[in-house]
């Protein structure tokens, strides 16, 4: 009876035969590419086709290092050419940033797929394939559990990195592929433990040279003998992210985060959190297109040099005493980074003089502009951005102080480019000036308009949410007494958030591309004057709304199909939300029950305990 | 119809459009290998029949992803033996669905194994030396606080 065998099957005794085709399988692989070594360790001859009869020395484990040359055991199948010679399917590249504290993100808002990669496992690991020499099974392998390399790497690549690091302990075939994974590693994304040190993270980003993004959620404190660490060990970085957590402390400052953007030619982008120790920042750089810093203070000096860039997203702490100059940071933005398309800057001391900065940096391409918390923004920095820069995709203006006239000139301007408007806590709109934009933009997708103080404990579910319950203003709220109507007929609004409207008690929807909607807080929105027409309707929230409204959502998103069962079943998920399943009309009825039963159902989930 | 013969000798039939979800198949038809029969010889009989209700299924209920997703979850409910044979055969026949659900099934399994713990499912040899196996211990002591 043959006992286990080495894993895997890595020295392969085979007849003669199989030397030759060991030759070409070399050759038919892509060439040009990095190997491990394929020579036996031991002997130094190739190993494919090979039997080692040199015995390890110095060991002291169970026998059987020495391959045995039973044919049963271990023979090798002569491979038919067309099956060793795929190639590796590319893995799914899942660039998904968890959002930095933004109040919203550049990627695609509507995109409901990104919503599904928070909260996932942050030590995820994936990389590129290397072409591996592929090794073909045993035909009777039934039992022993060996797996061929490929299969190995296929299996080894989904691990989390601390299970891959361990898994290198199981055997030398083990530790072999899994170090030809460190190497061949392109993207790691690491949770790094409190009290990890140095050592830790030095360590493993020893292993993978050619890696190319880099994404660290830091539970230890950061300083710049990590960003040394990186800058030594990672020579081809293209993205890098540093998050912060709770426990941690970004001790970075400006100077040191400058040398490293400057010494790294291939940078493109960086992200990271917890900037408030930097004290100043030059950055200067031809590669870097896109820079995300938040938790900002106090910036003596600010000046990005990087004519490249296109994104720039500098999220302030909401402190009220922020010594940084803006209005010298923004001009300066205007005549070094030419090319930006995408700004975003949250500060509570945005003002208008900020404002007409931006607006005579003239820059070309900008697409999406978001100014955040400047209470201090006006109807007329509406003006100036709206003659300054008539082709935004994209308009934040949350927390200003802008009026419904705002938004009279915001789609005087706008209504052939812009799809996607912000304007939650504008304690100055109004119902009307909402249903306005509605009707005048036509190109529409997302419309933000969450306009209450919210607790601050509360947050909403949805991805256009943001902590605003770090604000300490107290809005106005003398206009919500008088209660408001909202009417919105829109065809291709997807996403409309009314977060914190309790000033709202009645709203007819009637949008049939709308997917998501939110009415958490929406205390006063009266069940009786809700009227939804919405039949792509997937999500809604309605945290703290009555409960009869919650009842009337879910009886309107039913009420739209007569559907062949007319019990439509509706369960209520441990996590408080309820599922009710809207059946799809089927778009070919047909007395066939197979197609009936494949059609797909539409779910729209109310969310109650967001 | 394409006709199919595992290592064992046994005969399977499976429509073409079924079958070219795996990419050597396809390859061998379209380079006209595959007149009377394709031998698979690295597949026995019950592996190949799995394999063959795998692509049937995904075949048929293509945007069904709720179904789809319960039979995946019920596919992978096998022995570790019968779960190795179908990585391996997905591995031969190049195709991508199930060898991505096969393979992120053992991972799943193994990731929060202890090192025994895996070499135990596997029957693997431990071939390291003493010292060997301490160096690699102590590289990433850290990382397992």
């Amino acid at each position: 009876m043959r006992g286990p065998l080495p894993h895997p099957v890595t020295p392969a005794p085979g007849g003669g035969a199989a030397t030759p085709v060991s030759e070409t399988f070399q050759e038919v692989q892509r060439g040009g590419k990095k190997r491990g070594s394929y020579n036996c360790g031991r002997c130094g001859l190739p190993k494919k086709g090979h039997s080692c009869h040199i015995p390890k020395n110095a060991t002291t484990t169970t026998p059987t290092a020495t391959p045995s040359t039973d044919s049963a055991a271990s023979s090798v199948a002569i491979p038919s050419p067309l099956s060793t010679v795929r190639p590796p399917p590319p893995p799914p590249h899942r660039q998904h940033f968890s959002n930095l504290r933004r109040a919203l993100s550049f990627d695609d808002d509507i995109d409901a797929r990104d919503s599904q990669d928070e909260g996932e496992d942050e030590e995820e690991h994936q990389e590129d394939e290397e072409e591996l020499l592929e090794l073909e099974p045993e035909p009777d392998l039934a039992g022993s559990g060996k797996l061929p390399m490929s299969c190995l790497w296929e299996v080894l690549r989904r691990l989390p990195p601390p299970a891959l690091l361990s898994a290198a302990r199981v055997c030398k075939g083990w530790r072999d592929t899994s170090k030809r994974l460190w190497r061949a590693a392109e993207e790691l994304r690491l949770r790094v433990p409190a009290k990890a040190q140095i050592g830790f993270v030095g360590s493993v980003l020893h292993k993978c040279p050619g890696l190319v993004r880099l994404s660290l959620r830091m539970e230890s404190d950061v300083d710049a003998t990590m960003l040394a660490c990186i800058a030594f060990s990672c020579p081809n970085l293209e993205t890098m992210e540093i998050f912060t957590s709770d426990t941690s402390i970004n001790r970075i400052t400006g100077d040191e985060l400058g040398r490293f953007v400057a010494d790294k030619r291939c940078l493109t982008s960086i992200k990271m959190e917890g900037c408030s120790n930097l004290g100043g920042l030059v950055l200067c750089s031809t590669s870097l297109s896109t820079i995300w810093l938040s938790d900002l203070q106090c910036l003596a000096k600010i000046v990005f040099s990087c004519p490249n860039l296109t994104e720039i997203s500098l999220n302030f702490s909401r402190q009220e005493n922020d010594s940084t100059d803006l209005t010298t940071m923004v001009s300066s933005l205007g005549r070094t980074c030419p090319r930006l398309e995408n700004i975003h800057i949250a500060s509570l001391r945005l003002s208008h003089t900020v404002v007409l900065a931006l607006t005579d940096a003239n820059l070309r391409g900008l697409r999406m502009l978001s100014l955040v918390l400047g209470s201090e923004i006006t109807d007329a920095s509406v003006a100036a951005i709206a003659s300054s820069y008539s082709n935004l995709e994209l308009l934040d203006l949350s927390g200003s102080g802008i009026s419904d006239s705002g938004i009279g000139m915001i789609c005087n301007v706008f209504p052939e480019t812009l799809s996607r408007l912000l304007l939650a806590l504008c304690p100055n709109i109004t119902s009307s000036g909402i249903q306005f934009a509605a009707a005048q933009l036509p190109l529409l997708e997302l419309m933000d308009c969450g306009m209450s103080i919210c607790d601050p404990n509360s947050k909403g579910s949805s991805s256009l949410e943001r902590n605003e319950g770090d604000l300490q203003k107290t809005l106005n709220n003398t206009m919500h007494i008088i209660y408001q109507k909202l009417i919105i007929k829109h065809s291709r609004l997807k996403k409309l958030s009314l977060w914190g409207c309790s000033g709202l008690d009645a709203l007819h929807l009637n949008c049939p591309e709308l997917n998501d909607l939110n009415l958490n807080c929406c205390k006063n929105l009266h069940p009786e004057r809700l009227l939804l027409q919405c039949p792509n309707l997937e999500s809604v929230h309605a945290t703290g709304c009555q409960d009869m409204l919650v009842d009337t959502i879910q009886s309107q998103m039913c009420s739209d199909y007569t559907a062949v069962d007319s019990l439509v079943p509706c369960k209520r998920l441990p996590d408080g939300s309820k599922r009710v399943q809207a059946p799809h009309f089927s778009p070919k009825p047909s007395g066939d029950e197979k197609i009936w039963k494949r059609a797909s159902k539409r779910h729209c989930t109310v969310f109650l305990n967001s | 119809m394409i006709v199919l013969n595992s290592s064992d000798g046994a005969t399977f039939e499976v429509e073409e459009s079924v079958a070219v979800q795996s990419q050597t198949i396809k390859h061998m038809i379209e380079d006209n290998c595959a007149d009377t029969s394709i031998p698979l010889p690295n597949v026995n009989g019950v592996t190949l029949a799995r394999v063959l209700e795998y692509i049937k299924k995904h075949a048929e209920a293509k945007d069904d992803e709720e179904g789809l997703k319960s039979f995946d979850a019920e596919f992978v409910k096998v022995d570790q033996a019968s779960l190795f044979e179908i990585i391996l055969a997905a591995n031969y026949l190049d195709i991508k669905g199930l060898l991505d659900l096969t393979c992120q099934t053992v991972a799943d399994q193994i990731k929060d194994l202890t090192v025994e713990e895996v070499r135990a499912i596997f029957n693997i040899m431990n071939d390291f030396t003493p010292e060997e196996e301490a160096k690699l211990r102590n590289d990433h002591a850290w990382a397992f606080e």
